[in-house]
């Protein structure tokens, strides 16, 4: 057991500081207000492109796909350090985390040839049209058909909650191809496809971010289809395992306590009681460092964590609460816009419980499958 | 970074749980809360396991695990202090090793041969003779409990000692509170899967389920702080482990109880020992609000006064 980093993770993450530090702009703590704003949208295509040239966007994927075959602790050296800027790369984070990944084990040659490539050069957005109005925990309940009609697939339904959908060139669908939990398909869909529809919906999280994504007799042909007819839960499930800690929130919750200590060190406001305040939440974001860092050690070793993964990310969901109810109670003009990050924190943190799977859904996958419990009858 | 244990750990791992064999089951008629096992000393003591955190690639990472592992045990002994305090002071000291922190009762006081006097800012050393100590076998905090009765002479430690045993004591407690957090999980875990109401295991209930899950959490959080402070030797990470497990158990310690029900009041069921050995452990260096200060001076780099 080490917990030192190595002169090489050491001089990668100067590399990538130094790489921010030259390529965000002066006013960027405004763009970062709101995750999904077109101002961010657009900004991130720009960024995302400068950090594929300098070999900093996907450096964990093989080289076939633009990578350097960088270990996890890269990948996630340089999530660290994204976070804790306010994630400039935007939406484009789920590509380098999961979906870039997920078709080079899933997808069918052409389809890796079409969509790879613009991932590795930060040229394109996805959306994960996963929930739907009547199924959100509880996927398998989904309603979206796709049915076969010929040699296309007819696409009827409506998805929600959908995150960067109003940018996405791309959508990562989940569909149901016939009854039952084993009837579901994924469907790599282009947002252009006729049929198509997305409404923005007014969130906490800031403009941009959540959408109705509606489909009536949207066509696709097979070749659109991910893996085989039914293999959605497989996909799935290994999505999820890279997506649950591809997240460094505990990074950006970091940074925002240290900077709302500073301001209030600042003004003279950091008594006692504060104090044990803010040090219990940065106890709680070292506890969700630690998880995480043990998750992606495992990644490292070839070992993919089972329900470790799901009490890593519980973990980060207390310290992320912890921050944002400290700057809400001790700096409360941050929500004001006072502070741009500090808000910026706050719409990306809010949503640590419940985006990529309900927080109580992985405490019931912690009761089951790392404590052993009986499991509850259905 | 290796999170995996490496040769010498799995060694000792190995090693420690042969041992804790032995020490594994309450005995049945034992109604009380100082369950000590004077064996459990004396085989640590003759396999030289209070020596680990010395020994180059041992050293404290390694002595940590070891009390973590061994504050599962329903049995215990004068472990976290002698493995990973005493290592860190230039002193020959005898143990067993006692705090008296601001003149309060102390764990194996009535038995230390060497006392860390705590007052206020000074930490000092004293030798004990019977005749300055007193047992208090009435005590509910599950170690044998004693308190100060006369003056020995006690020698003022320097500054940066001083500084040295608030860390390794921070280091020691959480990660003695880590193993003790882990073994009351586990009897809680055990007893939700077997007691049944309304026809079925009350662990298939989603209230206790989450509740459960939620301890899991915090107490694997609270093991990798205290890992991590036992290997850096930092002064932040140390207060930060400490402040965790103090914050943790103090929550820990109630949804247990609460699950067990009135089994976890019963001294039939173990679990008070490892939470009321907890319970002594949170008041240790002023509690949550002292372990926040030494956070804000090591960490926020002010003191928070």
């Amino acid at each position: 057991m080490d917990f030192a980093w190595t002169s090489e993770q050491e001089s990668f993450r100067a590399s990538v500081r130094q790489f921010i530090q030259d390529n965000l702009p002066d006013n960027w703590e405004h763009i970062a207000h709101g995750p999904a704003s077109k101002e961010q949208s657009a900004f991130a295509k720009q960024f995302c492109g400068a950090l594929a040239e300098a070999g900093l966007l996907v450096p964990h994927w093989p080289e076939r796909w633009g990578g350097r075959d960088a270990d996890p602790w890269i990948a996630f050296i340089l999530a660290e350090e994204m976070w804790m800027a306010g994630e400039p790369r935007g939406g484009q984070y789920m590509n380098v985390n999961w979906i870039g990944p997920t078709l080079m084990l899933f997808g069918s040659e052409a389809q890796q040839e079409r969509y790879i490539p613009p991932m590795a050069r930060g040229e394109t957005i996805w959306c994960q049209g996963f929930s739907e109005p009547e199924s959100g925990s509880d996927l398998a309940s989904l309603r979206t058909r796709a049915e076969r009609v010929g040699d296309v697939y007819r696409i009827n339904g409506q998805k929600i909650w959908t995150s960067y959908a109003g940018d996405a060139d791309t959508c990562f669908l989940l569909a149901r191809t016939s009854q039952g939990k084993g009837g579901i398909s994924i469907f790599l869909l282009p947002m252009t496809t006729p049929g198509i529809t997305v409404r923005d919906i007014p969130s906490i999280i800031g403009e941009g971010d959540i959408h109705e994504v509606f489909f009536d007799d949207v066509e696709v042909p097979e070749s659109a289809r991910l893996g085989e007819e039914g293999q959605a839960w497989e996909i799935v499930g290994k999505a999820l395992s890279l997506e649950r800690v591809g997240i460094p929130r505990f990074a950006l919750a970091s940074k925002t306590l240290a900077d709302a200590v500073k301001l209030l060190q600042s003004r003279g406001s950091f008594g006692p009681g504060v104090a044990e305040q803010a040090a219990k939440a940065h106890a709680a974001c070292e506890a969700a460092r630690l998880y995480s860092y043990s998750i992606i050690d495992q990644r490292a070793k070839g070992i993919i964590a089972g329900a470790e993964a799901s009490v890593g990310r519980f973990a980060t969901v207390i310290c992320e609460r912890l921050v944002s109810e400290f700057v809400v109670e001790h700096v409360p003009e941050a929500i004001s816009g006072a502070h741009p990050l500090l808000l910026a924190h706050h719409q990306r943190g809010i949503v640590a419980g419940i985006a990529s799977g309900a927080a109580e859904i992985q405490l019931n996958l912690i009761a089951t499958q790392f404590l052993e419990l009986p499991r509850e009858p259905r | 970074m290796d999170f995996a244990l490496n040769d010498d750990q799995l060694a000792v791992e190995g090693a420690l749980d042969k041992l804790a064999e032995r020490f594994a089951t309450s005995p049945v008629d034992f109604h009380g809360f100082a369950l000590v096992s004077q064996e459990l000393d004396n085989e640590l003591e003759e396999s030289q396991y209070f020596e680990i955190a010395a020994i180059p690639e041992m050293g404290p990472l390694s002595a940590a695990l070891a009390v973590e592992r061994l504050a599962r045990l329903p049995y215990t002994a004068e472990i976290a202090l002698s493995m990973l305090v005493r290592p860190h002071l230039d002193l020959e000291l005898p143990r067993p090793i006692a705090v008296i922190e601001n003149g309060r009762p102390g764990r194996y006081v009535a038995s230390a041969k060497t006392l860390i006097v705590i007052d206020g800012d000074s930490v000092g050393i004293a030798h004990p003779t019977p005749d300055d100590v007193e047992a208090l076998p009435d005590s509910l905090f599950a170690y044998p409990m004693g308190r100060l009765t006369g003056s020995p002479e006690v020698t003022p430690l320097p500054a940066e000692q001083a500084e040295a045993v608030r860390n390794w004591m921070r280091v020691a407690c959480a990660a003695e509170m880590a193993g003790l957090l882990q073994a009351a999980v586990d009897a809680t875990v055990e007893h939700i899967s077997v007691r049944k109401q309304f026809g079925r295991p009350i662990g298939t209930f989603q209230a206790l389920r989450h509740r459960i899950a939620e301890c899991a959490v915090l107490t694997g959080g609270v093991r990798w702080l205290a890992l991590k402070a036992a290997w850096s030797g930092d002064a932040g990470d140390a207060a930060l482990a400490a402040l965790h497990a103090q914050d943790s158990a103090t929550r820990v310690i109630y949804d247990v109880h609460q699950m067990s029900g009135a089994m976890g009041m019963t001294l039939e069921m173990d679990l008070h020992l490892w939470t009321y050995r907890m319970k002594a452990l949170i008041s240790e260096l002023g509690g949550r609000s002292g372990q926040a200060q030494a956070v804000a001076q090591h960490c926020f780099g002010a003191s928070a006064a």
